[in-house]
């Protein structure tokens, strides 16, 4: 009777399992099987604005990861050691991103450094800057969304290197930047690889906040997201949202699993 | 190369005051957690800065609040292996060891230092593949490798078991004579304190008690406190009765006994002393040997046998009204008998008995005590 009790949870268990997977697992099928079933799918993949979309989501991507690893780092690993009040609420500022709705954060951006924003204006009156509905802006918008998932894993990299190996490090005559090279890199290796591709996905995929602070110019602020989005609102634009949605899907698949080796390649040779 | 430290420091509530200095020698800092040694370290070291004081290794001032001389860790030298050794686990023993090491003939050097801490056929491996005595060797092989000669060593076998113990120390022994280093070693073990110590620091509370050569400390501590943490087991309240040619007459618990005057200390006639004596240093006598009315012997009964194997420890109830802890080693307790008798005579040899001075600090640490006064 024990074995039968024991049983049946385990059976139940399985069952949510297989729905919870199903779930997650059919919309990928569903995408795959209208791609490949429906005709024009591949001249979606290879028009103009397939390609515009697609070339400026990977270097705009690729610039905003480069940013927020570059500015991320030193704050991160700062904001680890250092001990002043109002601290938490720092922290809970930078994090913040990650919870806000993308469209507040378009709009954010805009009031901010809009034409009219707060540091717009003066860019736009003094300098003749404008930021809003520019490749800077969905740069700008990528960072804003991404940066705070990297800068969030780089702090818990950081924090799990035991603050020993630093202080033996400099008793072994070992400089601060060295210490860092040499020792909390490499730890927190594997911490920032991870945070880095979350950002970079992140950023690849920003829709809202880039929709409303940088527009939806093709060639200049159209990111894939948004050109999966403007063909999907034209009549009968499913078969090209389709076709847009897996190439930025095999697209991130194939940079993740290149970012992936490339980590933990690094972290074996560190 | 020598060690010259002086430091004041308050870190919240602890308050820190220290002074001492070493050679060519292995001092101890012996003291239960919390006493204040490895921030003594820590301070030699430079990962933490004193308010006030004076640290000079080999010469060079690393600290100096008066002038402002404040060298960061990187550019003091001294090798500092740490409690938990910290060894950098994604770095292989060869390149843990190579860490601090710079300049020509690093690759000869790198093995020279290996080959003299055994660790040669291990060079490749990560720290985490090493038993427990190869990553202590490991530790010490990375601080030795920046070939500082003052070493720095914060309870370095204490995660050992003790036959390893036994041979890590015999090797420190061994490398403080051949390299002609100066060593630090904090400790809060009695034994290991007594075994490499040359000259001994005892710290409590953030106080260095007393600073000495090994003997001298364990032999005639400096006040009430240092002879608990080291171990004296019988420490009695008394009063001066007779202080003649270097022989005091003290009273204690009605009974009159006789000790040499301590050395550099002449106490008055009526002053309050403490008198340590260790249990191993108290002779039993058959009650009917001796008349218990002579000095330096007491009438006691057993009340507690505590048998260790090699050792027993008897407690006395006795006739200063205080318990007695006498350690007799096996043999001699069987040939007495001390089974099968509970009342005995106790002689307190006046060469064994130690007088001390009743000081405030040692008044404030007397209640840790097992005989309390």
């Amino acid at each position: 009777m024990t074995a039968l009790r024991a049983r049946a949870p385990h059976a139940g268990l399985a069952l949510l399992i297989a729905v919870f997977a199903l779930f997650f697992v059919l919309p990928f099928a569903g995408l795959l099987e209208r791609g490949i079933g429906g005709s024009g799918t591949w001249d979606a993949i290879t028009s103009d604005t397939a390609l515009d979309a697609l070339t400026l989501s990977l270097w705009t991507s690729a610039v905003a990861l480069v940013i927020a690893v570059v500015a991320g780092t030193p704050v991160a690993y700062w904001l680890t050691h250092a001990r002043f009040p109002g601290k938490g609420a720092v922290e809970a500022l930078i994090d913040l991103p990650i919870v806000l709705p993308p469209t507040i954060a378009g709009v954010a951006l805009l009031t901010a450094f809009g034409r009219k924003g707060l540091l717009g204006a003066p860019l736009d009156d003094w300098f003749g800057l404008t930021l809003g509905f520019s490749t800077v802006a969905v740069i700008m918008a990528q960072l804003f969304v991404g940066a705070p998932f990297y800068v969030r894993a780089a702090r818990a990299g950081f924090a799990s290197v035991d603050a020993q190996y630093e202080r033996v490090a400099h008793t072994l005559g070992a400089s601060r930047l060295r210490a860092f090279a040499r020792i909390v890199l490499p730890l927190s290796w594997p911490s920032l690889a991870a945070g880095a591709a979350l950002c970079w996905a992140r950023a690849l995929g920003e829709l809202g906040a880039t929709l409303i602070f940088a527009g939806n110019l093709q060639g200049e602020t159209q990111t894939m997201p948004l050109a999966i989005l403007s063909a999907f609102e034209r009549a009968d634009g499913l078969t090209a949202a389709v076709a847009l949605a897996i190439l930025l899907l095999a697209v991130a698949l194939v940079a993740l699993a290149a970012f992936w080796l490339l980590s933990t390649r690094g972290r074996g040779t560190a | 190369m020598t060690l010259e430290f002086a430091a004041r420091t308050e870190l919240g509530d602890f308050s820190y005051d220290a002074r001492f200095e070493a050679g060519n020698e292995i001092v101890v800092l012996f003291g239960h957690s919390g006493a204040g040694k490895s921030l003594t370290l820590q301070l030699i070291a430079g990962l933490l800065q004193p308010d006030e004081g004076r640290i000079v290794i080999g010469g060079e001032p690393v600290f100096d609040a008066d002038s402002g001389v404040n060298l960061p860790p990187q550019e003091r030298r001294i090798g500092y292996v740490v409690q938990d050794l910290a060894l950098f686990p994604h770095m292989t023993v060869a390149e843990n060891v190579g860490f601090g090491m710079t300049g020509e003939g690093r690759e000869r050097r790198l093995g020279e230092v290996l080959d003299l801490m055994h660790l040669g056929e291990f060079r490749d491996r990560k720290p985490r593949s090493l038993s427990g005595g190869q990553q202590q060797r490991a530790a010490l092989a990375r601080a030795l490798a920046r070939e500082a000669s003052l070493l720095l060593l914060d309870e370095p076998f204490s995660a050992l078991d003790e036959s390893l113990r036994v041979e890590l120390r015999r090797e420190l022994i061994r490398l403080r004579s051949e390299l002609d280093l100066s060593v630090i070693f904090v400790t809060h073990d009695l034994r290991e304190a007594h075994l490499v110590a040359d000259r001994l620091a005892v710290f409590d509370a953030g106080r260095l008690l007393q600073f000495d050569g090994r003997e001298r400390v364990f032999r005639a501590p400096a006040n009430r406190r240092v002879a608990e943490l080291t171990g004296v087991a019988n420490i009695l309240r008394g009063r001066v009765e007779a202080a003649g040619d270097g022989i005091l007459t003290v009273e204690a618990g009605g009974a009159s006994l006789r000790a040499p005057v301590p050395n550099g200390w002449r106490p008055a006639e009526g002053e309050a002393v403490d008198i340590a004596i260790r249990a191993e240093r108290v002779n039993l006598r058959r009650l009917d040997a001796d008349d218990p009315g002579q000095p330096n012997l007491l009438r006691g009964t057993i009340r507690e046998e505590l048998a260790y194997g090699a050792t027993h420890t008897l407690r006395f109830e006795s006739a200063l009204g205080e318990t007695v802890e006498v350690e007799i080693a096996a043999r001699p307790y069987e040939v007495l008998g001390v089974a099968g008798q509970k009342s005995w005579t106790l002689e307190l040899p006046p060469e064994d008995l130690h007088v001390m001075a009743v000081s405030s600090d040692a008044a404030a640490g007397s209640s840790a005590s097992a005989t309390t006064a």
